[in-house]
């Protein structure tokens, strides 16, 4: 394992890059530097998952072939365990079958060696776009999370009712409360939430639904 | 000029033809009550192999006539028995060509399989040998190439940054020497059986890579033509090497082939010297024959115009013929098939 990243800063972007020939693993990282990109490679997935984790988008640039793990077998492994990072893959020799899996299993790229530089780089810009916006929706999940526990019991009551479209009297009727007291906490939950209307309260509800 | 493979059939149709006279005779002489007609078996069984099937299910038929009609000719004894006999005979030779027939027909479809798995079990050696030195090839190539775009991006930047490209230089210079080291390590792997090199009789050479490719000759129903040289001096060559060679053009003249009437399919194999004094085999076909861009590139690696070609067979051939210090080379004449020749230095010459 080589560490290259003594330049990374927290929240940038990182590429990690797991290959077991040195010479591959030296030569994209130098690639990856001349283009201003930070980067840290591994010589097996177990060297990778032993590094710390880095926060900030990243993606991984993985070899099929390696002794010990092989490229597939980690991605299998990655969705198993929950670490969503993008990958793309290299490889010395692929099949047509080997590419669809890979591509199934959700890789961003397939490259056989040699590769274009500009295809990696390319897979590469996409790999950590993408990670960025997963960052970012994670963080306005977690910001709807924290706003939620600040609702009252009675709150979190009438919330549902009025994404659903009902009328403060209705509400009233179906919690068994007075309609001054819906109005109030209606309004609480506007605040609370950071919702302008009716219609960004749905949007932000849909959001903290568990996703299928 | 020698001629090996013409007078042997005629010789059998000879013997097959008097087995059959002398039992009719004596069948026929013979009184009815005995049941001379069975010893016809001996007939089918000496036609088996050398008649097609239709050929040989004739030859039962007639055996099975020449038995009724020499119970007509016979004249002491009970005509009873007689009649009884021919029936007996007439069994005997049906049971014996079915029989006959289905052997050899087993044989043929398990010398098929044969052939098929030993040709499947080769080429999956090679795909798996292949994969593997493409693998270690690609990952010193994949190293220098990225070393390269990111030596380009180096020099690229304002001000250009000279170290990181002398870096990268440095080690496409080292990654480019692991890839032909790889090379060489394949090389040495293909070299492991060092050439044996003896005086070769080149005749006898190609009269027993025939034999060895006897069974798919006859099976094309090929006619095979011998002019071979005599007195030609032995050549410094590793017998199985050129073996090799040998079967290698054979079989591609029978493909060549593969398509005519079968009575077109003929395959000629001569000897000579040339002006140079050396030893030169040449086998020619009656196929279709190659348009020149084809001959132009029949030699070289993974070049095939079969569909299931490796485009290797050719390539092989031209590196042991060179490396024996001859030449290998291809003609094709309009109206006539390919003509693949190669020669070799007669002993006794400077061989490199």
């Amino acid at each position: 394992m080589t560490a290259a990243g003594p330049t990374h800063e927290p929240g940038t972007a990182l590429v990690h890059v797991i290959d077991d020939d040195e010479a591959v693993r030296t030569a994209i990282e130098d690639l990856l530097a001349s283009v201003g990109l930070s980067v840290r490679s591994y010589g097996s997935t177990r060297a990778f998952l032993e590094a710390a984790p880095v926060d900030g988008p990243a993606c991984l640039v993985l070899d099929i072939r390696m002794p010990g793990q092989s490229g597939l077998e980690f991605q299998q492994q990655m969705a198993r365990t929950g670490l969503r990072l993008p990958v793309i893959f290299i490889t010395g020799h692929g099949d047509i079958a080997m590419s669809v899996k890979a591509m199934k299993n959700g890789a961003i790229e397939f490259l056989t060696k040699p590769f274009r530089d500009q295809d990696l780089l390319d897979a590469i810009q996409h790999g950590i776009e993408k990670d960025r916006l997963r960052l970012e929706e994670d963080e306005a999940t977690a910001t709807l999370q924290a706003c939620w526990r600040t609702l009252s019991p009675g709150e979190r009551d009438v919330l549902p009712l009025v994404v659903r479209g009902l009328l403060n009297k209705q509400i009233a009727g179906l919690l068994d409360v007075s309609e001054i007291t819906v109005k109030v906490r209606r309004s609480q939950v506007m605040r609370k939430m950071q919702a302008k209307s009716v219609a960004d309260l749905v949007r932000i509800w849909d959001r903290l639904q568990p996703k299928t | 000029m020698l001629s090996k493979q013409r007078n042997r059939p005629g010789l059998r149709a000879v013997f097959i033809a008097s087995l059959l006279i002398c039992i009719f005779v004596a069948d026929t002489v013979t009184d009815f009550e005995i049941a001379f007609a069975v010893f016809y078996i001996a007939v089918i069984l000496s036609a088996i192999g050398f008649l097609s099937t239709r050929g040989v299910v004739f030859l039962a038929s007639v055996c099975v006539g020449l038995t009724a009609i020499s119970l007509l000719l016979t004249k002491q004894g009970s005509f009873e028995a007689g009649v009884f006999n021919c029936g007996i005979s007439a069994s005997a030779i049906g049971v014996t060509t079915y029989l006959a027939l289905k052997t050899v027909a087993a044989q043929a479809a398990a010398h098929d399989a044969q052939e098929q798995l030993a040709r499947v079990a080769r080429l999956t050696r090679l795909g798996a040998l292949t994969a593997s030195i493409a693998h270690e090839v690609n990952q010193p190539l994949a190293a220098v190439v990225t070393s390269a775009d990111a030596c380009r991006r180096w020099l690229a930047h304002e001000p250009p940054n000279l170290a990181k490209a002398r870096q990268a230089a440095e080690r496409i210079v080292r990654d480019a020497s692991r890839a032909g080291e790889v090379i060489a390590r394949v090389r040495g792997l293909a070299r492991n059986e060092p050439s044996r090199r003896e005086p070769l009789d080149l005749n006898e050479a190609a009269i027993e890579a025939v034999a060895m490719a006897q069974h798919e000759i006859e099976r094309n129903g090929v006619a095979l033509q011998w002019h071979l040289a005599e007195d030609l001096p032995a050549a410094m060559a590793d017998r199985v090497q050129i073996q090799q060679v040998i079967g290698n053009l054979l079989l591609n003249a029978l493909e060549a082939m593969a398509g005519l009437p079968s009575f077109r399919r003929e395959l000629e194999i001569s000897s000579s010297r040339d002006a140079d004094g050396n030893i030169v085999l040449a086998v020619a076909d009656s196929g279709a024959g190659m348009k020149p861009s084809v001959l132009e590139h029949a030699f070289d690696a993974f070049w095939t115009t079969k569909e299931t070609g490796m485009g290797i067979g050719l390539a092989i051939s031209r590196s042991i013929i060179e490396a024996h210090g001859g030449r290998i080379w291809a003609t094709s004449e309009p109206r006539m098939g390919a003509v693949f020749r190669f020669s070799l230095p007669a002993a006794g010459k400077d061989t490199p």
